[in-house]
């Protein structure tokens, strides 16, 4: 049973937070695309800022690297 | 790298402004500032004012600009290639060449509607040539009888061709004949050669088949089958025999006067570039002055240039650079040989600031190197090498395309390095086939000491773009922000000792003075950084553990090869195995390219640029021939500086 709560707790630590960076490059990702048509000198901006969320993913991978082996 | 500019002053007597404008742009070295500010001191500000223009320049730059018009309009009707240069300098004849343009240039627009309307009038009748051409042969080989009529007909394909002889053959018996010949696409041309009096019959038969009879031209239709194709056959001809002779014509005006029109245009736009320049200088009573930024290593060369040509008339001198002309300074970057193609994500971002560093090294050293730590696959790395070996030649006409290639070469040697480090070769492959070992670390066991090895990446590359941070506040003299980074820096790594003191690898006694160093330097840091500095520190910190993700992207790109070898022994056939194996691992390394490329950037842009670079540096412009200086922009930048000067002075 613990196993099982350890590997869903992981599970979570992981999937909720890369919900959540999809959903947040998603609309950067649709802005940034409208921008870029009307100003293309502005890609550099862009791929930084579609690239800011995915860090919530990173530290979720970290967490649950740490429920998984720590338990 | 940023080229060290030097501010200059180039000061003369007013009647020899025109031709010193006229070496600058020669040498092309001179960026002009268009504004006085931080040139021309408080003391001098009222003797020194913007050079304007006497009425002479005026109707000199009216009269260049109607020339410049109509001499491109002209070079515009004459084919592009022209063969020689010209002779002749176009400065003491420009009068002449003024006023046989107009003349030219009636003659050239009536050539080039006459060539217009010739080729409307052949393209109309290409639909008839192809039918012309068949019926010809046709014609050839059967041979012309006046007492027969004769009706063409294009058909779709041989079936039809089937189908009208029988319906033929019922009509008339043997009293009609068919000829057919292939045409284009299939399609097939036919000729029915009857006797007058069945040919009325034939029309039927064929209006019956829904075949209809080849449509001539309206104004055709009372003619015999024979004169309309003779008539049509002429007419094409025709056109095409005056179209070579209008085209020879405009060729032979090209070659004759095409040189010395090119010559002449470009010593238009020279003089009315000069001319908008010129009202980016200074005057006194009797002087000019010009001011500007250029590479400081060629100051010297415009120095000698412009003494050999006055004689100690004209004078170059440089000023010093004060702390406030720092946001003004243009900036150009200039890189070794390996390291421009790295410059391609460089233009991604603006321009940095005078003060602040050329990203382009820091990427060339470091993007090659974390794209290897994530790919880190020998096999992988030889495959790419080989690809970027196969396509250098290709890639030669198209720079961006031979710089992808000149950086992948570079990032598949760094993943076949680090393969070997892993031990990967196709990812267990290697280690399961021909028995690779890792030369350092197995990534695939060893999840934990991977992810402390890419978070000391981190620290490493964060500490370092802090302490160019600290090195760039202290080039701006903004000693607070200098202070800032140099707390971070140290907050870092008591915050780093601090975590191992817990982890029990430092002795537990220095979690004490650790705790203590810690609370003493806050204040400092919330002194220098403000009330903003501790999220500073944490973004810091979440920056470092960003760099997890060389291990994580590295993780899953071994686990998909692993799931390929896996596949492709699951097939239990040796050459369905190579597929399904090749086809993933194909899959693999464009994932891993792609992946890799990104992740590597993005540390790069958000992670580790963050820390010293500032953005918003002056575009370098040179007063140059090459450089098409648009007078806009000069004019836009003039009104913005003087909009700036009025406020400063407010």
């Amino acid at each position: 049973m613990d196993k099982i709560l350890i590997a869903f707790a992981a599970a979570l630590a992981i999937g909720l937070p890369a919900i959540a960076t999809a959903w947040a490059q998603s609309k950067i990702g649709a802005a940034g695309a409208g921008s870029l048509a009307e100003k293309p000198e502005l890609s550099g901006t862009i791929i930084i800022l579609v690239a800011i969320p995915e860090t919530m993913v990173i530290l979720g991978f970290v967490v649950a690297v740490i429920i998984l082996l720590g338990g | 790298m940023i080229v060290k500019m030097s501010k200059v002053e180039i000061v003369g007597p007013r009647p020899l402004l025109e031709e010193t404008l006229s070496l600058v742009r020669q040498k092309g070295d001179l960026h002009i500032e268009p504004s006085a500010v931080g040139f021309v001191d408080d003391t001098h500000k009222r003797d020194i004012h913007s050079l304007l223009p006497d009425e002479k320049t005026l109707f000199e730059k009216i009269f260049l600009e109607q020339l410049e018009a109509n001499l491109s309009a002209l070079l515009t009707c004459l084919p592009t290639e022209l063969i020689r240069e010209s002779f002749l300098s176009p400065r003491p004849i420009i009068d002449t060449v003024s006023r046989t343009l107009d003349k030219h240039l009636t003659m050239c627009r009536t050539f080039l509607e006459k060539r217009d309307a010739l080729q409307h009038d052949l393209a109309e009748l290409s639909g008839y040539k192809t039918f012309l051409s068949s019926v010809s042969t046709m014609f050839d080989k059967t041979g012309l009888t006046p007492d027969l009529d004769y009706i063409g007909i294009s058909l779709k394909d041989e079936k039809s061709v089937n189908i009208l002889k029988e319906g033929l053959d019922c009509l008339a018996d043997a009293s009609c004949e068919l000829f057919t010949v292939s045409g284009e696409g299939g399609a097939v041309v036919g000729l029915i050669a009857a006797t007058k009096d069945i040919s009325d019959d034939i029309r039927g038969l064929l209006s019956e088949k829904q075949m209809p009879e080849f449509a001539f031209p309206e104004s055709l239709q009372k003619l015999p089958f024979v004169q309309k194709v003779e008539y049509l056959q002429k007419e094409i001809l025709e056109k095409e025999t005056a179209l070579q002779a209008v085209n020879a014509e405009l060729e032979k005006f090209a070659h004759r006067w095409g040189p010395l029109y090119r010559a002449a245009l470009d010593w238009v736009r020279e003089q009315l570039s000069i001319i908008q320049v010129s009202a980016c200088s200074f005057e006194t009573a009797m002087c000019f002055f010009i001011y500007g930024w250029m590479p400081a290593e060629k100051v010297a060369s415009l120095h000698a240039s412009l003494q050999k040509k006055f004689t100690g008339s004209v004078v170059l001198q440089e000023i010093d650079i004060r702390i406030e002309d720092l946001e003004r300074v243009p900036v150009v970057l200039q890189n070794p040989e390996y390291f421009k193609p790295f410059e391609n994500f460089t233009r991604l971002l603006p321009l940095p600031s005078y003060t602040s560093f050329d990203p382009t090294p820091f990427i060339g050293l470091f993007f090659p190197l974390f794209f290897g730590l994530i790919l880190g696959d020998a096999g992988y790395g030889f495959m790419l090498l080989l690809i970027a070996i196969i396509t250098t030649g290709v890639s030669r006409k198209k720079q961006l395309f031979h710089d992808a290639i000149k950086i992948l070469k570079v990032c598949s040697l760094y993943a076949i390095i680090f393969g070997l480090i892993y031990g990967e070769l196709f990812g267990n492959f290697g280690h399961n086939v021909l028995g690779i070992k890792p030369l350092f670390l197995d990534r695939q066991k060893n999840i934990i000491p991977m992810l402390y090895f890419a978070m000391a990446v981190g620290l490493a590359h964060i500490t370092l773009g802090l302490a160019m941070g600290f090195v760039s506040a202290l080039r701006r003299h903004t000693k607070k922000e200098a202070l800032a980074k140099l707390l971070n820096i140290v907050f870092i790594f008591l915050t780093v000792a601090l975590i191992i003191t817990f982890f029990g690898f430092f002795p537990q006694l220095l979690k004490r003075p650790l705790l203590i160093t810690i609370l003493v330097l806050c204040p400092l840091l919330l002194f220098s950084g403000g009330l903003l500095a501790p999220l500073e520190l944490l973004k810091n910190i979440g920056n470092i553990i960003s760099y997890v993700r060389i291990m994580a992207i590295g993780l899953t790109s071994v686990l998909l090869a692993n799931v390929a070898n896996q596949l492709s022994g699951l097939t239990g056939d040796i050459v369905l195995g190579v597929i399904v194996g090749g086809f993933i691992h194909l899959i693999g390394i464009i994932i891993g390219v792609f992946s890799s490329s990104i992740h590597s950037l993005r540390l790069h842009y958000v992670e580790f640029f963050d820390k010293f670079i500032e953005l918003g540096g002056r575009k370098y412009r040179p007063f140059s021939p090459s450089e098409k200086s648009d007078p806009e922009n000069y004019m836009s930048e003039k009104k913005h500086h003087k909009q700036e000067q009025q406020v400063h002075s407010s």
